[in-house]
Parts: structure tokens; sequence; C-alpha cells
């Protein structure tokens, strides 16, 4: 049978190496940002100058470019190891929220405790706050076989209603005799250190690197990351080498859950400093698509993590100086994407079975077989 | 207000906000039917729901807003059509950039929308073709005979739908190519064109929701107006069982659930009760788990829902 390969985009994926493509969508994707700009009366490469600056340009800017990353980094890092097991965790939202409220919870009690450890805890319940909150998608997935996609799509919404009643006036997390729904403040105790005086800059940034080299090291070198991999490439094949696939699933999707629930931690204890109704405002989504352009590698998921909060940050210059609103950001993020998948998808219709037979994994991953 | 006029009110909303529901759910049989996730149909109703005010806002006419909202979620069907259906791109990953983009296009277009204007105008509604006689008739009155015509054209859709699908040979291929699409593909049948149909009806019928969002009684658009609509049509699909009937039953369902968190949010300012409505918010999210995980009666997604079709794997 004839295949279909390229109809649009002949083989442009074609001419750069599959570690290029990434770059290669993001270019494209910007070429077609700046039709946009120029659409709206401004000049594409003021703009384009102007979120360089913004993102990049001064201590402040690059500040501002990491306090933007990180939550786009942590709940990268849980999509990321869900897609290296085979799963599509959609629920990076629900579980910013689940982690969120954990957090709160243990960051505005008073604990006999010493700062440092009331710190550590407050992070750990905001991790197992998501982990417990991704066990109702590991368990349904891993043995009763319902999809983790629709289900985990589905508590996203269940996360965003739960933090918004529980901080109401009358509900166990809300601040008395305020205007507006929201938790008291997180004791200082359990606050994420500032980096750099006078910005926002806070060591949720760290725990999201150390995590990311991390994660690195446990996919490549150790037996959990091993049979990991291992699920998500042939699930059948690993059952034949003895994996116990159903238990594989289940740890890799609650642990990715509670990566999730750290990216709501460190918003709730480093940022906001308080739990908000709607205080994540769709990053749970970004963090999807951070994912994705990179592979489910987790360094990748550092460098994209870094290029979306580049974007989100320089954005705000850009409507100052050029104005053109930011949302142009998330713009240019869904067309990355987008060019990411149609590029990616040129070379794969082409490769025969037996080709993709000895594929290497990184490119497998991003096909999302199972 | 008295109760009876509370509950009225209450039915009568139910009604209207489930008719944008039935649209997206019945598109949505259509797609996943033949095996395509799509949960872009958010972005496309957004999208959808921009195109209609902006159609009507320009030309004064609720049909070219409606035709407008068609046509831009069918563009975007076709695009996640191109992914997922040539390309065989991920269809999660595909549907989500794909609610990225409209997200951030309406919010970027949405200043230059009302450019020029010093508040927001309301365009024109879609009419009410019922006599206002019959509206006098207790209870079913209102509810059936004060709705816009948008709210008709979504009621009778999975009628027609049920027709198609299960009495016209070609609702026989939607049917079978979601599970056996190489059985289809034997009998002599395009797989990609009925794919590439079923993806662009589901956008359409996205776009047409999101026209009967805002054409229906509110008149304007507003950022990320949707609010999760899209994935509400989603849970229908699940809960009823990728049926049209029972997929638009579920809508009703979820329709009633918002108007009521909708009313129970106003009781508890004027009346100052509290009434946490984020648990009603919440129904249709957890049904859908509750009825995926088997607990209540059985459903079933089309076999190859989310996977690429390979034509060479047979």
């Amino acid at each position: 049978m004839k295949k279909r390969t390229a109809t649009v985009l002949p083989g442009l994926g074609g001419f750069v190496l599959p570690y290029a493509r990434p770059f290669l969508a993001i270019a494209l994707a910007l070429l077609v940002s700046a039709g946009l700009i120029l659409a709206r009366g401004a000049n594409p490469i003021a703009a384009y100058t102007a979120m360089l600056q913004g993102a990049f340009g001064s201590v402040a800017a690059l500040a501002n470019t990491g306090v933007r990353a990180t939550p786009l980094l942590l709940g990268g890092l849980g999509v990321a190891l869900g897609f290296k097991a085979g799963l599509l965790n959609v629920g990076a939202e629900g579980q910013i929220y689940a982690g969120g409220i954990a957090a709160t919870a243990v960051g505005i009690s008073p604990l006999p405790v010493p700062p440092w450890l009331h710190l550590l805890l407050t992070v750990v319940a905001g991790f197992v706050g998501g982990a417990l909150w991704g066990l109702i998608p590991a368990y349904l997935r891993a043995y009763r076989g319902v999809s983790e996609i629709v289900v985990t799509l589905m508590l996203n919404y269940v996360g965003i209603q739960l933090a918004s009643f529980l901080v109401q006036e009358y509900a166990p997390l809300g601040e008395q005799g305020v205007f507006y729904p929201q938790s008291p403040l997180i004791l200082p105790s359990a606050h994420l250190p500032i980096l750099i005086k006078g910005t926002s800059l806070h060591g949720g940034i760290v725990l999201g690197l150390v995590l990311g080299v991390f994660l690195h090291f446990v996919l490549r070198y150790t037996n959990f990351g091993f049979r990991t991999r291992m699920v998500g490439e042939n699930p059948e094949a690993a059952r034949y080498a003895g994996v116990d696939v159903r238990r594989q699933i289940f740890t890799a999707l609650s642990v990715a859950c509670g990566l999730g629930g750290l990216a709501g931690t460190s918003e709730v204890i480093g940022l906001k400093l308080r739990l908000f109704d709607r205080f994540s405002q769709g990053l749970g989504y970004d963090a999807i698509a951070v994912a994705l352009m990179a592979n489910g590698n987790p360094l990748g998921v550092i460098l994209t993590a870094i290029f979306f909060g580049a974007l989100r940050a320089g954005a705000g210059k850009m409507q100052v100086v050029v104005g053109i609103e930011t949302p142009i950001a998330s713009v240019i993020q869904a067309l990355a994407v987008l060019f990411v998948i149609a590029i990616g998808f040129t070379e794969r219709a082409r490769v025969t079975r037996r080709e993709r037979e000895q594929e290497p994994e990184q490119e497998r991953a991003v096909h999302g077989d199972q | 207000m008295e109760i009876s006029s509370i509950f009225n009110d209450w039915l009568l909303a139910s009604v209207r906000m489930a008719a944008p529901l039935m649209l997206l759910g019945i598109g949505g049989v259509f797609t996943e039917r033949i095996g395509v996730f799509n949960i872009g149909m958010e972005g496309m109703m957004l999208v959808g729901a921009m195109a209609a005010v902006a159609g009507d806002l320009v030309t004064g006419s609720v049909w070219v807003g409606t035709l407008c909202a068609m046509l831009a979620g069918g563009l975007l069907a076709v695009i996640h059509a191109y992914l997922t259906v040539t390309r065989r791109a991920n269809q999660i990953v595909s549907g989500a950039a794909i609610n990225l983009l409209a997200l951030g296009l309406t919010n970027l277009l949405y200043g230059p929308l009302y450019e020029g204007f010093k508040y927001r105008p309301r365009v024109a509604l879609y009419p009410k073709l019922a006599p206002p006689a019959w509206q006098e008739i207790p209870i079913l009155g209102p509810v059936l005979f004060a709705q816009p015509v948008i709210v008709w054209i979504a009621f009778a859709l999975p009628l027609v739908a049920t027709w198609i699908l299960y009495r016209t040979s070609w609702g026989l291929n939607i049917r079978a190519v979601g599970d056996h699409p190489h059985a289809v593909a034997t009998a002599g049948v395009s797989v990609f064109r009925l794919k590439y149909i079923g993806v662009i009806l589901s956008g359409v019928f996205s776009g047409l929701g999101g026209s009967a969002l805002v054409l229906a009684d509110l008149g304007m658009f507003g950022p990320n107006l949707t609010a999760g609509r899209g994935f509400i049509a989603l849970a229908a699909l699940a809960v009823g069982s990728w049926n049209p009937t029972w997929v638009a039953a579920a809508c009703l369902f979820f329709g009633a659930a918002d108007a009521l968190q909708l009313r129970a949010q106003t009781w508890s300012q004027t009346y100052g009760v509290n009434i946490p409505y984020q648990f009603l918010v919440m129904v249709p999210y957890l049904l859908t788990i509750v009825a995926l995980a088997g607990l209540v009666g059985r459903t079933a997604a089309p076999k190859t829902v989310g996977k690429p079709y390979e034509p060479e794997s047979y």
C-alpha cells in the first residue's frame, strides 16, 4: 500500500537532526506569530527584541523568567514521567491544586518544630497530596483498565472546585473576615527562601532543577527507571521479562502526580504565600506542552520550561513596548507544540516496521506509542 | 420568589444550558466513534463563540454569526484531523495544543473585537419562534416555547444523529470504523475520509455549541467564556456510552446541575446562606469517573479511540 508521507511540510523534519526538531518547531512558531504581530500593526523584530529583554535583559527579568518557569518545570516533570511509562497524565492542573491544598494545610499550621523541618514537612505534604490525588487514576488505570487520560482530565475540575470550596470563609482553610476567598498566610517558617533579594525568585526553581537531574538519572540508571521505560515501550515484553506491569504503572503514575503536586506547592509557599481560588490559571495545561516539547526527557523539560517561562516573562515587556497583548505567549507555545508533532511525524510515516523496532526510545516516546 | 417560579426558572435554564453541551456531545459522538479523541472541542467551542459574536457584530445577522462559528470550529478541527489522522500524532497532545491555541488567540483578539466601543454591545440573538400564547401553558409552556430556536435545533440533533448512525449505511461505517477500521477498509470504504469527516463534524458542532452559548441570551464574548464546558461534553460521552440519546440525556442532566449551581451562588449572596455550590460543579466530572470505573452500568469506549490508524499494520 502506498504510504501516506508528507503532504504539507514535505520532509521538513528530515532536514534536521531529531534533537533539533523542537528548535525548528519553535522557529516556525515564532515565524507564524510574527505574522500575527504584523497583522496587529506592530513590528515583529521590535516585539521579539522587547520579549528577549523582558526575559533575560536584567537580573529582575531573569528572576521573572525563573519564577514563571518553576511550576512548568515541576509540573512538566510529572507529565514527563507518565510519558515514559506510556501514560498520558493530563491532570497536572488538578494535581497542582491537590498539592497546593495539602501544602497550605501544613503551611498555615503552627507546628512545634524548627523552621527547616516545617518547610520540609510542607513540601512533603504537597508531594503526598498530589500523589494521593493520583492514586485515583493510578488505581483505575493499573487495576481496572480505565483510561488515565479521561480520569486525570476530569479530576482537574474536581481539584479546582475543591480548592475553591476550601478557601471560602466557612470552610476549613478559609480566612475569616476577608472580602476575597483565600486561605490565611502561609507561616514564614514554611516559605520557600527568596534566592535574589528584591525579586520573587524562590527556592522552587532549585527544587525543580534538582528533581529534573535526579529524574534523569533515575530513568536512565536505576531498576525503577528501566522498568518504567520498559512498560512504556512495550508492556507485553515487560510482562514477559517478569515486570509487574500493573504495579509499575500504579507507582509511576502516583509519583508523577506527586510531582504535579509539588508544582502547586512551590506556587503556594514560594510565590502566592496563600491558597487562592483558581490560583493556577492553566499552568497544568502548559506543563503538558512542556513535557511534550521535551520528548518526555527530564533534562529537556528543564530547557523547555525555561523557554516557556521566558516567553511568559518576556510577553509582559512586549506588551509595554509594542502593545501586543501577553496571550501571544500562549499562541507561540501552542504553535510550537503543533509544529513539533507535525514535524516529528513526517519521518515516522516513512519508517518501516522493522526499522521502527530499532528506533531509539526517545524517538518513540514522542509518538506516544504504548 | 415563590417556590414554583424558582423551579420553573431553573427548569427553563437547565434546558437552555444543556443545548450547547448537547451540540458538543453529538459532535463528540462522531469523532470518538471514528476513533479520534478530541479534547480540543473546548478550544473549538471557545473560538466558535468568539467567531459567532464577531460575525454577528459585523453583519448584525445571528445566522452569519452562526456560520462563522461553525467555520471557525471546523477549521481548528481540520488541523486536529490532519495531525492525528494523516500525521498520526498523539490525539491528546494535539487537542491540548489546540485548546492552548484557542485560549491564546481569543484572549489576543478579544481586545480588537471590541475596539472602538465604549462598552461591550449586545449583538442580535437567536429568535424565539413559538407564539407567545403557547408560553402560557403551565410548566411546560415556558420550558419548551420560551426557548430560542437554537435550543430546538440542539434538541432535535440527537434524534437526527441517532437516525444517521443506526439507520443509514454511512452511519454503520461510522460505528464500525472506531472498532474495526481494517474491516471497514476491506469493505472498500476510505477510513481516512471517514475519520476526517468525523473529526471535522465535531469541530463544526463545537463551533455551533459556542454560538449557542453566546447568541442564545448573552450576546457578548468574554475571556475564557466556555470555562471547561467542552470537557463536560467529553464527560457526557463517557456517561452516555457514546450513544446519541444517552449522551443527550447526560447533557441535560449536566445542564441542570450547572443551572442549579449558578442559582445556588446567587442564593448564597442574596440570602447569606452558605451553599457549597462547588460540589454541584463537580458532579459531571465525578460521575464520569464513577461511570468509567464501571460502578454504574457498563461503558465501553470505541476500541481504537486514541490510537492512530495505520493501514500497513494489519
